[in-house]
């Protein structure tokens, strides 16, 4: 299986083209659906971003116990987001910052980062939640904000799952990133 | 006595006491006591008379029972004190008393007197009883039992009307009247007395109430006064008024009470009316202050100094006071700007307002408040509110730093060494109200730079006394790199000569000395590549190389953009000194041929950016001294100018000065961000190595108590963890996102 996937120059790895691939055949499509993405995941594919290497690919294949393409197409119900418990969810949305790091970067594109989210968080938090950040990062002119980090990330989830009540929120004492404390100032800011 | 004296005449009881003591000694004493002596000596008893009844007294004693007396004789004693109490002395001064007031006191006064003789006398009589009955029996003493006996049948009744006569004769003093100070004196003494060794009866009796009475007369007082007199006037009268109470104590009562009774008096007087006495409209605190009543200022610190919280409120006062002084001075700069006044680094007027303010109100804490610590704080905390509002596009850490530099500078402000240094302990004093003290470092330091490389220093000494007393405030670390700066002219001029040694023994075309400068120390110059004429570049390699010899770890890199030359120029028949700086001097050797030659060209030979060439020829071409001449005429520079020696140039004078703009070192702002950024990263990461762990509101509490120069907002702090945290120096605890752990 893996050989129909393999990069053609280094048939160790599998790139972002044997992965569209693999879509195609699953019949899923790679910017709507997040499920790839969770597949990856499982599969454990965590070495680089953009890859899978082909032992990553045997290991994970013997761990779900998929052996053909039939066996893929019938774990993808599985893979739904809302079937994740919060730790492995985290660990997932980890996954996902990683996995969609370009090259050496060790930040990611604002732009991409506001698909990302609708992507991974959609059913995951509140609405309102996710769609005024992705507005705040649009909107903002501050250019610091064009990439963000890792920890920012990962914060603004565990921010979102913490603290759902914006009025509570008292910047004096809080740790969150400062980007959390510019978004809370732009979500306050609108509803006044 | 012996033995025999048993065989011989037993004493009775009736016969010695009927026969002998009461008629020898009570009633003659009462006789006297009661009217007078009748006798030329006023004496109550002569020696024998005195004898025979002590030793009738001695005898009933000592005789073996049954026939000793002691008990009886003691007993008796009592009894005829009492009696005469009883029937003698309580009825005259109740009759003589019953109006109460002077003559109460005055019979008490007198029936107490006698007592005390009648006490002594009888003790005096029958001694014996006090050497062996008493002691035997644990009795108490016969002056004790005589005491007693007064405090019961006298003192306690009219210990009330007594106490009465005592107040209101104090009040009447308090009135302005004349009164018997001697007559309170004694009774007090009774009262005192009355204690049998102790204060409580006098406490109890008579000190507390007289407390309260004083209690009441300066409630009334204190009302009367507080709506009729201006601040200064009453605490004059208060002043006053502790002072007679004091005196008072001394006179006529126990010195135990004094602490007591001024309590009252200054609860009564000051305490329940301090914040009416400051704030009093038209002569509180405040006003005292607009109006340098020295005076009176000194009073009220004096009065209020008295209780337990009497300062804080004034000091608060004077805070405010202070504050909005200092605001109107931050005001009138304003309203200069607001009128059209250009805004500049330099503003001497601004400056000197704040010294002045600073000094007069330090004055007036040392003279008014004795230099009291509440004041001092009451002016740090004005200050420090004032001094770091920072009006128009300058900060205050700036006017103070080129203040220094115009009082420093050779040509500045005339004044003499010890105004000087005057000046400069003024401005350290507020330097030390600045929260951004990194900034005024780093301003300062470039001023200092450009008097030092300029020579436009005044004087040695005072740079250094200045850098000393900023020392003193700060620490070594932070005036490091200005001593540096001051070390490496003084190295400079001690190898100057051993340097010129070394030149003669070249032979070059030019005089030529070199400043070498410590790079950390000095602020970062352009360092253009221009090309250096060849009779130059061999002075500088002669250095060169005469300074690896000496110093071989070090790298010299030559720095263009600053020093001076004099250019010997012959225009026509006339010679003159052309003083410029180095790169003036290399651009007119490239005019030197008299051939003329355009901007680009001289931007290709001299490899020079635009940004320094313009300013370089403009300052040739375009100025007071036009010794090169610019085709066209105009007055900017552009690449199509040609530039040609100006053999048609003269002046009066042989020695001229060319002055160009120079060149501005690094700008000062973002190095101070810069530094800040590495200051606070190195503090957290100094905390966190530390700590181990630790969380989000300490460590921020910690970073801001470790940096001393300034004060950066909470979230600039934060964007310094999280930048740490993307280089993988802390990390966010697992357990608790408000948590960081260092990562080794």
């Amino acid at each position: 299986m893996f050989d129909d996937i393999a990069d053609p120059d280094d048939d160790s790895v599998a790139t972002m083209e044997g992965i569209s691939k693999l879509c195609d055949h699953l019949g899923i499509d790679p910017l709507e659906d997040v499920k790839i993405l969770v597949l990856l995941h499982k599969l454990q594919a965590s070495s680089k971003p953009a890859q899978i290497t082909r032992e990553e690919w045997m290991n994970g294949c013997h761990n779900l116990g998929t052996d053909s393409i039939n066996a893929f197409k019938a774990l993808l119900p599985s893979l739904e987001l809302g079937f994740m418990e919060r730790a492995e969810f985290r660990d997932f949305f980890k996954f996902c910052f990683k996995f969609n790091l370009e090259g050496t970067h060790k930040t990611l594109d604002k732009e991409l980062v506001v698909a990302l989210v609708e992507l991974t968080l959609n059913d995951r938090i509140a609405k309102d939640r996710l769609a005024t950040f992705q507005e705040f990062l649009n909107i903002t002119k501050d250019t610091s904000y064009n990439t963000i980090t890792l920890d920012q990330w990962m914060s603004f989830l565990d921010f979102s799952l913490e603290c759902p009540d914006l009025s509570q929120y008292d910047e004096e004492i809080s740790a969150w990133p400062v980007l959390i404390d510019d978004y809370v100032d732009y979500s306050n800011g609108m509803k006044m | 006595m012996s033995d025999d004296k048993n065989l011989s005449h037993i004493i009775t009881f009736e016969e010695g006491w009927g026969k002998q003591i009461k008629p020898g000694a009570v009633d003659v004493l009462e006789e006297i006591l009661d009217n007078g002596f009748n006798n030329k000596e006023g004496k109550f008893f002569s020696n024998k008379s005195y004898i025979e009844v002590y030793t009738k007294c001695y005898d009933m004693c000592t005789q073996r029972a049954p026939y000793n007396h002691s008990r009886e004789l003691y007993q008796k004693h009592g009894e005829i004190i009492r009696i005469y109490l009883q029937t003698k002395v309580l009825p005259a001064i109740q009759e003589k008393g019953i109006q109460g007031g002077k003559p109460l006191l005055v019979e008490l006064q007198f029936r107490w007197n006698n007592h005390t003789i009648m006490n002594k006398w009888y003790a005096k009589f029958f001694t014996y009883l006090d050497r062996f009955y008493v002691k035997h029996h644990s009795l108490p003493s016969l002056i004790q039992a005589g005491l007693t006996s007064f405090k019961d049948n006298i003192y306690q009744q009219i210990k009330v009307g007594a106490k009465d006569a005592i107040l209101k004769l104090i009040d009447q003093e308090r009135d302005g009247e004349i009164i018997d100070k001697t007559l309170i004196k004694n009774t007090v003494e009774l009262y005192e007395q009355m204690g049998m060794g102790g204060l409580d009866t006098y406490i109890e009796d008579l000190e507390s109430k007289l407390l309260e009475s004083t209690r009441e007369y300066y409630a009334k007082k204190r009302e009367e006064w507080i709506t009729t007199d201006s601040t200064p006037e009453y605490l004059i009268k208060a002043e006053k008024v502790l002072k007679e109470e004091s005196n008072r104590v001394k006179e006529y009562l126990n010195t135990a009470t004094e602490s007591k009774l001024l309590k009252v008096v200054e609860e009564e007087i000051l305490e329940k009316v301090e914040p009416a006495l400051l704030e009093k409209e038209g002569s509180g605190c405040k006003v005292l202050l607009a109006n340098d009543k020295s005076e009176d200022l000194q009073r009220m610190f004096r009065l209020f100094s008295r209780l337990d919280n009497g300062l804080p409120p004034m000091a608060s006062i004077v805070q405010e006071f202070i504050s909005s002084m200092g605001h109107e001075i931050l005001n009138q700069r304003q309203a200069r700007l607001d009128s059209g006044e250009k805004d500049s680094n330099d503003d001497p007027q601004f400056v000197k307002a704040l010294l002045a303010l600073h000094e007069k109100y330090l004055g007036v804490i040392t003279t008014d408040f004795s230099g009291h610590s509440e004041f001092h704080k009451a002016l740090k905390d004005a200050f420090d509110d004032f001094v770091n509002k920072d009006i128009g596009n300058y900060t205050n850490a700036e006017f103070l730093s080129t203040f220094c530099d115009r009082v420093l500078k050779s040509g500045g402000e005339k004044l003499s060494e010890a105004e000087v240094e005057d000046n400069l302990e003024k401005v350290v004093q507020i330097f030390s109200y600045l929260t951004e003290k990194d900034r005024f470092a780093e301003i300062y330091r470039n001023q200092l730079a450009k008097r030092l490389l300029n020579q436009r220093s005044a004087s040695d000494d005072l740079e250094k006394a200045m850098i000393a007393k900023l020392k003193m405030q700060c620490g070594t670390q932070f005036t490091a790199k200005l001593e540096g700066m001051l070390n490496d002219l003084a190295v400079g001029s001690d190898q100057k000569t051993e340097f010129e040694t070394r030149m003669r023994e070249h032979d070059t075309k030019m005089d030529f000395g070199v400043q070498v400068l410590t790079a950390g120390f000095w602020p970062t110059y352009p360092t253009p590549e221009v090309v250096i004429p060849t009779d130059m570049t061999q002075c500088l390699d002669i250095f060169s190389g005469w300074h690896s010899n000496k110093h071989q770890q070090r790298k010299l890199k030559w720095v263009y953009s600053l020093g001076n030359a004099t250019v010997k120029a012959q225009f026509g028949k006339k010679t003159y000194d052309l003083q410029v700086s180095t790169l003036q001097a290399v651009a007119l050797n490239a005019l030197n041929s008299g051939t003329s030659m355009t901007f680009t060209e001289l931007k290709k030979v001299l490899n020079l950016q635009d940004e320094i060439l313009k300013p370089l020829m403009h300052s040739l071409s375009c100025c007071k001294y036009k010794v090169v001449s610019k085709t066209p005429s105009s007055k900017k520079i552009l690449p199509t100018d040609s530039f040609i020696a100006n053999s048609k140039f003269s002046c009066n004078m042989r020695k001229i000065r060319i002055p160009m703009a120079s060149l501005e070192a690094s700008h000062n702002s973002k190095l101070v961000e810069e530094d800040r950024t590495n200051a606070i990263e190195a503090s957290i990461v100094r905390i966190m190595k530390a700590r181990k762990t630790l969380a989000h509101v300490q460590l921020q509490a910690e970073v801001l108590s470790q940096l001393a120069f300034f004060k950066p907002n909470p979230r600039v702090i934060k964007k310094r963890i999280e930048n740490l945290i993307e280089r993988d120096y802390l990390e966010r605890s697992a357990d608790n996102p408000n948590v960081y752990n260092y990562l080794a």
